[in-house]
């Protein structure tokens, strides 16, 4: 059991160790790098090598003219204590923005995807019940229909409508102006009115989903000898509703659940660029717009890794839901 | 359907002090368009063990289920159900309340289900569902599960061990009596069981068919033994009942039924069933197939596949008649059946016995 764990842990670092190679790599090796753009653009405007070479170096860790096994050596040192360098476009520390920016990433993501998971399964599980009803037909209808929808044209008819013609919401940032950041009120429902929409247009299109599959496992679930045994054991309908129907049915949503954290953490780039909330895919965007090769490579590292201990979570936390799964003999996962 | 009620009455003359009688029950789907149990009347001896055989999809679960009032959700069960707790007591299940019925379910009368290993919630402990139970009772649990590990013990298992235990760590016998036990546990009166053994292998089903009749005597329960397998339960029941197409055909004591079965369908049944005695040319399919619940003949059922069936088999369904003391079946032509039908292995009736000399 033990021995799983430790496998498992040893395998997320490669795989966060591999990512960030694969990150450094793609930079570097590509031909035409983007440094050498800009020490050849540097170079041109008259500056002096050695300069240039010095803020280069101050501006991904490396040296230029190192060798490429020392450049790799010196990003991956600096990565592994946080630090990916300056911005370019911005000025400032990579970690510092990244910082700055992933609470509200998290604040959205984290609370979307609760919204998803509790709704979809309160859905789905009535659907369950009242199988073929009218209300089954209903939800089912709505909820392919808002499955088929992506999130960026709810998010932009949501911002057209609620933001720009009826004012109702800030259309952009993260709180007002002036709201001092802080355990108040105030700040609360400011962070609260300008996360709105993009939690809303998140939510509304993933609930169908979750809502279709906790439907279709609790079908599943309710015809089970196990049900009607407790039935005939005299155990409350409640009692029966819950440990022996919405248990055993939401198993198998769990992992999608933290893999859904993981993907909507990518999909912010998208979101957070319509609603102008700088969050990390907010960032993300404006690296990738202004050639900002230390931001991307930090966003792009801290979206991976966020996504790698997503999927590692779900794997050590599975067999504490499900005991069929706590053992962890065999070799997959 | 053309059946009438007097018409089965009889095939119950027999018991004297029944604990469960069953009186014209008819489970009904889509309104009463499909049968798939058809009128069926008989009784359990208090403290017997009834083996209840048929092939499958003759409506041997429906008739289980009947007996605790579950018929699955769209089935409609009509009749009389009637439950003696003591000889001068009687009560009708079908009229109970459903706090009456979730009372009676477990407490009197309780059920082995088909398949032991879907019975118990994945994810929930062995013991966690003998406490559920008991709760779900009003029973102390300490004193329960006292019982509980009793039981547990009497079948073989370690108590400790089991309920500690999710069910996919107990192998399949295991599982089958912690089944058996979690049904005891409220001491019922009758024991209600669906295919116990289906799907086990032949030891494990030989090793549970004895622990059952250990467990019969000191538990002082009724058994109700529903299977397909004729040689399985031939062992072990007292009086047996054979189904056919959703009804009863015949019902008496085990060595009647065995030794000198009056019913076409029964003989040929038991002709067809793999026997260490008999060579393999003997051993004799039953042509055709049994009818689906819907459409069923208005005759006999079994007329279209029996070598004896004449138009008044395939017109008028046949009444019970009464071969000896408690001994009754459901043909016209029962008394040919048993001349004209050789049973095939030894130890059947006079005609069978006079093939089997022949034989050897």
């Amino acid at each position: 059991m033990g021995h799983y764990y430790l496998r498992r842990t040893a395998r997320m670092f490669v795989t966060v160790f591999l990512v960030a190679s694969l990150s450094f790599g793609l930079i570097r090796l590509l031909p035409g790098g983007p440094f050498s753009l800009l020490r050849a653009n540097l170079l041109r405007q008259g500056v002096p090598a050695s300069e240039v070479d010095a803020r280069i170096a101050n501006l991904q860790n490396i040296r230029p003219d190192a060798p490429l096994w020392e450049q790799y050596a010196d990003y991956m040192l600096a990565a592994g204590q946080g630090d990916f360098g300056t911005s370019i476009a911005l000025g400032e520390p990579v970690s510092r923005i990244i910082a700055q920016a992933v609470p509200w990433t998290v604040f959205i993501v984290l609370v979307s995807t609760v919204l998803i998971f509790v709704f979809g399964i309160l859905l789905g599980a009535i659907q369950a019940y009242w199988e073929g009803s009218r209300f089954d037909q209903l939800v089912s209808g709505v909820s392919v229909t808002l499955m088929s929808v992506p999130f960026y044209v709810v998010a932009v008819l949501a911002l057209f409508v609620f933001a720009y013609q009826f004012g109702w919401f800030p259309t952009a940032g993260t709180v007002g102006v002036g709201v001092e950041t802080g355990v108040n009120m105030a700040f609360f429902t400011s962070a609260l009115h300008h996360a709105a929409l993009p939690i809303f247009s998140y939510t509304i299109t993933g609930i169908g989903g979750q809502a279709l599959a906790m439907r279709g496992n609790s079908i599943q679930v309710l015809g089970n000898d196990y049900v009607e045994v407790a039935r005939l054991r005299g155990l409350s309908d409640s009692r029966i509703a819950t440990r022996y129907v919405a248990r055993n049915a939401i198993l198998p949503l769990y992992t999608g659940f933290l893999l859904l954290l993981g993907f909507r953490l990518g999909g912010t780039v998208i979101l957070e660029q319509i609603f102008s909330y700088p969050g990390l895919g907010y960032y993300m965007w404006s690296a990738l717009e202004s050639n900002d090769y230390p931001l991307m490579m930090g966003t792009f590292l801290v979206i991976t890794v966020a996504l790698v201990i997503g999927v590692y979570i779900a794997d050590l936390t599975y067999g504490m839901i499900d005991p069929r799964i706590s053992r962890g003999e065999s070799d997959a996962y | 359907m053309t059946t009438t009620s007097e018409r089965l009455h009889r095939s119950n003359d027999a018991v004297e002090d029944p604990i469960l009688e069953v009186k014209n029950a008819s489970v009904t789907f889509d309104d009463g368009e499909t049968y798939v149990l058809d009128d069926v009347t008989f009784s359990i001896e208090r403290n017997e063990i009834l083996g209840v055989v048929g092939e499958s999809g003759s409506g041997k679960s429906m008739l289980a289920s009947a007996l605790l009032d579950a018929i699955p959700a769209p089935g409609h069960l009509s009749g009389e159900v009637l439950y003696h707790p003591d000889q001068h007591t009687t009560v009708d299940i079908l009229e109970f309340t459903d706090d009456e019925l979730m009372e009676y379910r477990w407490a009197d009368v309780s059920m082995v289900f088909q398949g032991a290993m879907s019975s118990f919630n994945p994810t929930m402990k062995v013991g966690a569902h003998f406490q559920d139970t008991l709760k779900a009772h009003n029973e102390s649990v300490p004193d329960g599960m006292e019982f509980a590990r009793e039981i547990l013990s009497d079948l073989y298992l370690d108590p400790e061990r089991v309920l500690d235990s999710y069910p996919h760590e107990l192998s399949g016998g295991m599982q089958q009596r912690a089944l058996i036990a979690l049904s005891l546990l409220l001491e019922p009166e009758v024991l209600v069981m669906d295919e116990p053994t289906a799907a086990l292998d032949l030891l494990m089903q030989r090793s549970i068919l004895l622990l059952l009749e250990d467990i019969k005597e000191k538990y002082d329960v009724t058994m109700v033994f529903i299977t397909h397998d004729l040689p399985l339960v031939a062992s072990l029941a007292d009086r047996m009942a054979v189904m056919y197409a959703f009804e009863l055909i015949e019902a008496g004591p085990r060595d009647r039924i065995i030794g000198e079965s009056a019913h076409p369908y029964t003989r040929a049944l038991l002709n067809s069933t793999p026997n260490i005695d008999a060579p393999l040319e003997e051993m004799q399919p039953i042509p055709g197939k049994s009818p689906a619940p819907v459409n069923v003949p208005t005759g006999c059922s079994y007329a279209d596949r029996c070598p004896l069936a004449t138009e008044t088999c395939t017109r008028d369904a046949p009444s019970f008649d009464q071969v000896e003391d408690e001994h009754t079946v459901a043909c016209h032509h029962w008394q040919q059946a048993r001349e004209e039908i050789a049973l095939s292995f030894a130890g059947g009736d006079e005609a069978g016995r006079s093939t089997g000399g022949e034989r050897r």
